[in-house]
């Protein structure tokens, strides 16, 4: 029974019909991560076998984690030294739920520490690097999440995004990964960064799988109030509905991007058209607004969330803080600052009600909006280093998204002439998911992705 | 709004944000900050006399928790005290203070 290469939904069954032993798939991915890991740093720790004890649509599905979600007992660092030792004495929400289906922790993530970055280099524990090319970066913050399902290290993984922290990863690393709806999926026990930005959310090997893990961690948590009483879409019918939409596209969304990804986008929405879908071409206010509402809004609650580090109840004091954490720290500071409040922090959330209201308008003459997820393929490892504030300009695309609350997903469409993924983002309605894996899932059906994934798995085949 | 971040600005945001930074970061930091906040000027191109501000973009109001409800994920006081480096008699010790 070859496991290589199975999707969730795939192994699921095969662990209910007693194809396989929970035991036995664990081992399996151990045995894999044994030899690729050392390459490739995806995992900070990797637990022991732990016995099932929950019987649900997970049973025996072992999933790696990024190591910002709190597990309770198992070593969680958000890749800081900070949090070097810090044990959680309490499960957070998502893995909760998770386990609750009978799966495991495989192992946590690697990300940038406190997931501030776009490359998984801000990491205490060194970068990961991309699968498809060990030079470069697989992207970030959920870099070791995404570069774990690229290399089938894992099934499936979990990430977080506060804009483009899934998104970017798994187009870097040639996945699929969704960024539900802000509230959509608790983040209770979850490592704060940005409180009205983050949402978890998961990275796989095909559109399916993200609906099936999706229902799994969407719903309304009393322990998290930010998170949303919506009703949850039935993900996986809707996702198989033959529906037609109207797909918008916007040319703000296409300046700066590179030739290849640009032509690989139109060239998706030519195969949308043959599918049947309409496309428009909309006006959206330029992301480049974003960025400059995104970093102020970001770093303003990073430096609020990250006072709570004080070495005193937990992990060890301020002065292992790494320099990127430092720099968002003081500017947090410094535009929340007296004198500086107005022309700052409150300007930025000024401009965010423009965006929300942008969004609302297109989203009145659209269904949803693809363009680009990234302006550029992977970055060589060390790269990041030109740029002031790289986490933020890397994801000008997929800011304007995250700070209306959007939810977005992210498909591989193509390679570039460097054989590096190149990702497409579908964006849409509030609590309108099902509607992106519906659009994503034909297009998955009708092109396999052009063999994008299985290409990507050749250089990890399991001997 | 332009601002060029000077040497004491920085050490007054590192003293809010209780880090400590040497000399030779004081100036990488100012230099970085003040990029970053250069950037940020372009919100001045959009007009704003009259938008309200946005804090809470899922528009959900005054949630609360059950009072007397059951606290499913309350720590018990070894749990809280579990990763603290310095504890006594069941508290977290911390500097003096008085």
């Amino acid at each position: 029974m070859s496991i290589f290469g199975k999707s969730i939904v795939e192994l699921t069954r095969l662990v209910q019909e007693k194809k396989i032993g929970k035991r036995e798939l664990f081992e399996y991915f151990k045995k894999r991560i044994a030899k690729y890991n050392p390459n490739l740093n995806v995992f900070i720790t990797l637990p022991e076998y732990k016995e099932h004890v929950n019987y649900g649509s997970l049973l025996g599905i072992p999933l790696a984690i990024k190591d910002n979600f709190c597990t309770k007992n198992i070593r969680t660092t958000a890749s800081s030294k900070v949090l070097d030792d810090f044990i959680p004495p309490y499960e957070s929400t998502v893995t909760q739920k998770l386990l609750n289906e009978g799966a495991g922790i495989l192992g946590k993530t690697n990300m940038d520490a406190w997931a501030h970055g776009n490359s998984t280099e801000t990491s205490d524990y060194g970068p990961t690097r991309n699968p498809w090319n060990i030079n470069r970066s697989p992207g970030g913050s959920s870099g070791g999440s995404a570069a774990a399902v690229s290399a089938y290290l894992s099934p499936a993984a979990i990430g977080s995004e506060t804009a483009g922290s899934i998104r970017q990863p798994a187009s870097w690393c040639g996945i699929v990964g969704i960024k539900p709806t802000y509230g959509r999926v608790s983040r209770y026990g979850v490592v704060a960064m940005g409180s009205s930005l983050d949402s978890p959310g998961p990275l796989t090997l095909t559109v399916e799988d993200s609906a099936y893990i999706l229902k799994i961690l969407a719903g309304k948590d009393p322990y998290d109030a930010t998170s949303s009483p919506v009703p949850v879409q039935d993900y996986l019918s809707i996702m198989k509905q033959k529906k037609k939409f109207i797909i918008g596209f916007s040319d703000e969304y296409f300046e700066g991007v590179n030739e290849e990804i640009k032509t690989k986008i139109l060239a998706a929405l030519d195969i949308f058209r043959r599918l049947g879908h309409t496309t428009k071409k909309i006006k959206l206010i330029s992301p480049k607004y974003a960025i400059s509402v995104y970093t102020i809004i970001q770093r303003a609650e990073v430096s609020s969330n990250l006072a709570r580090y004080d070495g005193i109840r937990f992990g060890n004091d301020r002065r292992s803080f790494g320099s990127e954490a430092k720099r968002r720290l003081m500017f947090g500071a410094y535009t929340l600052s007296y004198g500086y409040y107005d022309a700052y922090y409150k300007k930025a959330q000024k401009v965010r009600t423009l965006i929300i209201e942008d969004f609302k308008r297109v989203f009145s003459e659209v269904d949803a909006i693809v363009a680009p997820t990234c302006p550029i393929t992977a970055l060589k490892l060390g790269e990041f280093k030109k740029y002031p504030f790289f986490g933020e300009i890397m994801d000008v695309l997929n800011e304007p998204g995250a700070v209306a609350g959007l939810p977005a997903i992210n498909i591989p469409v193509g390679l570039d002439s460097s054989s590096l993924p190149i990702g497409l983002q579908i964006m849409g309605r509030h609590f309108e998911e099902g509607s992106l894996l519906n659009l994503a899932h034909q297009f998955e059906k009708e092109t396999e992705f052009f063999g994008i994934i299985k290409k990507g798995l050749e250089k990890y085949k399991d001997e | 709004m332009k601002r060029i971040l000077n040497k004491d600005e920085i050490k007054h945001l590192a003293t809010l944000s209780g880090l400590q930074i040497t000399d030779a970061e004081l100036e990488t930091y100012q230099k970085q900050l003040t990029e970053t906040l250069d950037y940020m000027q372009n919100l001045n191109e959009l007009k704003t006399e009259n938008t309200p501000p946005t804090s809470n973009v899922s528009n959900l109001e005054n949630v609360f928790f059950q009072d007397g409800g059951e606290n499913k994920r309350g720590l018990t006081q070894s749990e809280a005290l579990s990763n603290a480096k310095q504890k006594k008699d069941g508290q977290f010790q911390v500097k003096r203070i008085l």
